[in-house]
C-alpha cells in the first residue's frame, strides 16, 4: 500500500517559515515559553514568601522558652514545611521558570522544546504546590494528624517531582537541539549551561525521590503509618547535603552571566566556568546518599568536602573578572556578588555537615547550611536574575533603589540568619527544630539574632515580590532598551520583551560565547567597549 | 574570504549582511533528546524503587526477620506469562516502525492495534497476580516495595498505551510517512523502555524470590 508522503516544511526546504502573528492565548491556555516562565517566576517567588515568613514564625518562637504563637504540632509541621516550600517550591522552580522564559533566546530557538509539556509542567507544580500548603493546613506532612492530609501531602511531593522532571525535559531537550546554528556546546552561554548541567543532574535525582515517595505513600495509605522518626530522613536529603547545592547550580549561573557583563569585562576563560558549573553540579548528585548509614562513609565525608572547592573556583574566576573589568555599584551585580558568597557559606557549612566526628547532623547547623544555600544563594541569585533581565521578561528596568535594598535584606537577613544557627549547632548542639534550651548563655543570642535574619529574609522576599508585581501590571519604571547592560548573549539581539517567535530577523552564526561582539567584530575593527555594546546592535 | 571581501565593498556605516544561517535542527532530534531523556528519568525512578526494594530485604535479613510472608506463594506462571507477554508487545510496536518506513500503513495499524491488545493483556495478567498472590499493602515493607515497584511499572505501561494510542489515532489521520515517523518511534521507543524494565522487575522481584 502506498502512502502519501507529508508536504515538506518550507523551513526543513531551506526556505522561509511564514512568519505568521499568532494571538495570544489567555494566561491558562498559552504555551508560549515565555509566558509559562513568567508565571513560575511570580508563582515561585510567592512560596518563597510563604517558606520565608515560616522561617520568622520559626524564629520568634525560639526567642523565648516555650511555644507562644504556634502549638506544638503547628511547630513541628512548620519546620518541615519551611524547607520543603523552600527547595521544592521556590528555587527549584523559579529556576525552572528563568531557564523555561530565557534559554529559548540565549540559545537562539525560536520556542522551547515541547510547549505544551512545559506548559504542563507549571500546572501540575501549581496544582503541586498549593496542595502541599493544603495538607499541611489540613494537619498533615510527616508528623501530622490526619491521616487523610498526610496523604496528600505525599501525593503533593510526588506531583512536584514529576512536574520538575516534566520541566526539565523541555528544557534540556532546547538547549540540547535547539541551539543556534555555530553554537557548539562550549559556546553556550553560562546560564544556559548551568541549566544543563544542573539540571541534567536534578532529571536523575528527583526520580529517586520520587520513588521513596511512591513506596511512602503506599506504606502510609495502607497502614497510617510512615515508620521511625528518621524516616523523615528518606524525603529530606533532596535539600541536605550535597544536593541543597545542586538546587542552586542556576543561581551560580546567573552569577557567571551577570558578573562579566556588568563589570564590562570577560570570563578570562568560558570553559573555566563550564567546568566549575558542571563540578557543582556533579558534586550535588546525593541520591546515593539518602540512608542515614551512608553518611558515615569516606565517599560521603570526600564528596561533602570536595563540594567546597568548585564554589571557591567560582569565586576566584568571577573576582577575577570583576577585577579586570570596572565595578560599577548596580543591583544585579551585587545580588550576583551576594549569591556567591553565600554559596561559598554554604559549602563550607556542607563540608563540615559531612565529618562525622564534629556531630552537627541533627543540630541547628543543617539549617545553617540550608539557609545560606536557599535563602542565601537561591534567593540572591533569583533576585539578581529578575533585576538583570527584567527588561527582557517585562520591557521595564526594575528600581536600582529597590534592589539595592533587597541585597541589604537578602544578604544580610540570609547571614544572620545562617550563622546563627551554624554558630547554635557548633556551640550549644542546639537541635534543630527545638523551642527550649538549658545551659547554654549564647543560645538566646543567637535565636535572636536568627529571628532578626529570618525577618529581614521575609521582608525581602515581601519587597521583591511587590516591586515585580507592581511594575509589571502598571509597568512603572524606566523603559528598557533592547540591550540595556551591553551584554553579548544573543537574548539581548532581540526586543525587549521579545515577539512571539523570539527573534524577527536572523541571527549571526554564532562562532564564540559572545556571538552578538562576533557579528560587531564583522562590522570592523571596535573597541573593548564597543565590542559588547556595538556588537549588539550589530547582532540585531 | 567572501566574507571579508563583501565587507570591504559595502558603504561606511552599514553592517554588512551576515552569512546564511545552516538549516535549522529538525524536529527529529528533539523528539529523540526528549524521549532519551524522559527514558532517563524513568531508569532513575526504577532504580530507586528496586534500592528501596533490595534495602528493605537486607534491613529484614539483617534484623532475623522473614523477607517475604510464609504465607505468600508467588503465582510463578501467571507472572511470567504477563512479563512475556509484554516483551512481546515489544517486538510488535518495533513491527509497527518498520512497517512505517517500509510505507506499508495497513501492516502499521495492525502492529499498532496488536502492541495495545498485548499491552492490556499484561495489565489483565499482572491484576490477575496481584489477586493471586493474597498480599495486603501496608502489612509489611515486602508488600509496600512490591507494590511500590509494580504499581509504578503499571503507571509507566499505562503512560506507554496512552502514547502509542495517541499515535495510532495520528497515524489513522495520515499524519506520519516514513520520512516523518520521529513521534512514532519514540513512543515506541518508550514502550521499548517499559518492557525492559519489565523485564528487570521480573527478575529482581519474581525470579530472585524463587520463581521458575
Amino acid at each position: 500500500m502506498t502512502m502519501t508522503e507529508a508536504r515538506p516544511s518550507p523551513a526543513a526546504s531551506g526556505g522561509v517559515e511564514p512568519q505568521g502573528q499568532p494571538v495570544r492565548a489567555g494566561w491558562f491556555s498559552t504555551s508560549d515559553h515565555k509566558d509559562v516562565g513568567r508565571l513560575y517566576l511570580v508563582t515561585a517567588l510567592i512560596f518563597l514568601v510563604v517558606s520565608a515568613v515560616g522561617a520568622l514564625l520559626l524564629g520568634i518562637e525560639r526567642l523565648d522558652g516555650g511555644l507562644q504563637v504556634l502549638d506544638r504540632q503547628a511547630f513541628t509541621r512548620l519546620s518541615t514545611l519551611v524547607p520543603e516550600a523552600g527547595a521544592l517550591l521556590f528555587v527549584v522552580p523559579f529556576f525552572l521558570g528563568a531557564a523555561t522564559y530565557l534559554v529559548p533566546l540565549q540559545v537562539g530557538a525560536p520556542d522551547i522544546a515541547f510547549a505544551r509539556g512545559s506548559a504542563l509542567a507549571y500546572w501540575t507544580y501549581l496544582i503541586g504546590g498549593a496542595t502541599l500548603v493544603a495538607a499541611y493546613a489540613a494537619g498533615g506532612g510527616f508528623e501530622g494528624s490526619s491521616d487523610v492530609a498526610t496523604d496528600l501531602y505525599l501525593l503533593s511531593l510526588i506531583v512536584l517531582t514529576v512536574a520538575t522532571v516534566t520541566a526539565l525535559v523541555s528544557i534540556l531537550a532546547t538547549v540540547i537541539a535547539l541551539r543556534a546554528p555555530g553554537m557548539t556546546m562550549l559556546r553556550t552561554p553560562l546560564f544556559s549551561w548551568s541549566v544543563l548541567v544542573g539540571g541534567g543532574v536534578i532529571l536523575l535525582t528527583a526520580p529517586v525521590l520520587a520513588a521513596r515517595l511512591v513506596e511512602l505513600f503506599i506504606r502510609h495509605h495502607f497502614s497510617g503509618e510512615l515508620g521511625d522518626p528518621q524516616s523523615y530522613g528518606l524525603v529530606s536529603w533532596f535539600w541536605g547535603v550535597p544536593t541543597a547545592m545542586l538546587l542552586v547550580v542556576p543561581a551560580a549561573g546567573v552569577a557567571a552571566e551577570v558578573v562579566p557583563v556588568l563589570t564590562a569585562s570577560r570570563l578570562r576563560e568560558h570553559r573555566a566556568g563550564m567546568v566549575v558549573l558542571a563540578a557543582l553540579a556533579l558534586l550535588g548528585f546525593g541520591a546515593w546518599a539518602q540512608v542515614e548509614a551512608s553518611r558515615d562513609d569516606l565517599l560521603y565525608i570526600a564528596v561533602s568536602l570536595a563540594g567546597v572547592l568548585p564554589a571557591l573556583a567560582l569565586l576566584g574566576v568571577l573576582g577575577d573578572t570583576a577585577r579586570r573589568g570596572r565595578i560599577v555599584r548596580k543591583a544585579p551585580l551585587l545580588l550576583a556578588l551576594g549569591a556567591v558568597v553565600h554559596l561559598v557559606l554554604g559549602a563550607l557549612a556542607g563540608a563540615l555537615l559531612g565529618i562525622p566526628a564534629l556531630e552537627l547532623r541533627g543540630t541547628a547547623w543543617e539549617a545553617g547550611h540550608f539557609e545560606a544555600l536557599i535563602f542565601g544563594t537561591g534567593a540572591l541569585g533569583a533576585y539578581a536574575a529578575l533585576w538583570y533581565w527584567a527588561p527582557k521578561l517585562w520591557g521595564v528596568r526594575l528600581g536600582e533603589g529597590s534592589g539595592t535594598l533587597a541585597f541589604f535584606l537578602g544578604f544580610w537577613g540570609a547571614a544572620l540568619l545562617a550563622v546563627a544557627d551554624l554558630a547554635n549547632g557548633l556551640l550549644s548542639d542546639q537541635p534543630r527544630a527545638a523551642t527550649e534550651f538549658e545551659g547554654e548563655a549564647l543560645a538566646p543570642v543567637l535565636n535572636g539574632a536568627a529571628a532578626l535574619g529570618a525577618a529581614m529574609v521575609a521582608l525581602g522576599a515581601v519587597l521583591v515580590t511587590a516591586q515585580v508585581i507592581v511594575r509589571i501590571r502598571r509597568r512603572r519604571g524606566a523603559r528598557a532598551d533592547d540591550d540595556p547592560w551591553g551584554g553579548a548573549t544573543l537574548e539581548w539581539a532581540t526586543t525587549s520583551p521579545p515577539p512571539p517567535t523570539n527573534f524577527e530577523g536572523p541571527l549571526p552564526v554564532v562562532r564564540s560565547p559572545y556571538p552578538l561582539s562576533d557579528a560587531g567584530d564583522d562590522a570592523g575593527p571596535v573597541g573593548d567597549d564597543a565590542a559588547s555594546n556595538g556588537g549588539a546592535e550589530a547582532g540585531r | 574570504m567572501t566574507a571579508t571581501s563583501s565587507a570591504a565593498t559595502v558603504e561606511p556605516g552599514v553592517i554588512p549582511a551576515l552569512p546564511p544561517a545552516p538549516e535549522p535542527p529538525r524536529r527529529g532530534r528533539v523528539v529523540l533528546v526528549g524521549t532519551v531523556a524522559a527514558i532517563a528519568a524513568g531508569v532513575m525512578l526504577f532504580g530507586g524503587l528496586l534500592a528501596a526494594y533490595f534495602s528493605a530485604r537486607d534491613l529484614a535479613e539483617a534484623a532475623g526477620e522473614a523477607w517475604r510472608p510464609q504465607d505468600v506463594v508467588l503465582p510463578n506462571v501467571p507472572l511470567f506469562m504477563a512479563y512475556l507477554t509484554l516483551l512481546m508487545s515489544s517486538v510488535t510496536a518495533q513491527w509497527s516502525v518498520s512497517a512505517l518506513a517500509a510505507r506499508d500503513r495497513r501492516t502499521m495499524y495492525v502492529a499498532i492495534g496488536l502492541t495495545l491488545v498485548l499491552g492490556l493483556a499484561f495489565v489483565n495478567a499482572l491484576s490477575f497476580s496481584w489477586s493471586q498472590l493474597g498480599l495486603a499493602a501496608g502489612t509489611s515493607s515486602y508488600a509496600d516495595t512490591v507494590y511500590a515497584v509494580t504499581v509504578s511499572h503499571l503507571l509507566v505501561v499505562i503512560a506507554a498505551h496512552v502514547a502509542v494510542l495517541v499515535m495510532g489515532f495520528r497515524a489513522l489521520g495520515g499524519q506520519f510517512s516514513p520520512r516523518k515517523r520521529e513521534l512514532v518511534a519514540a513512543a515506541v521507543g518508550f514502550w521499548h523502555f517499559s518492557s525492559l524494565i519489565g523485564v528487570v522487575i521480573w527478575y529482581c522481584l519474581w525470579f530472585l524470590e524463587g520463581g521458575p
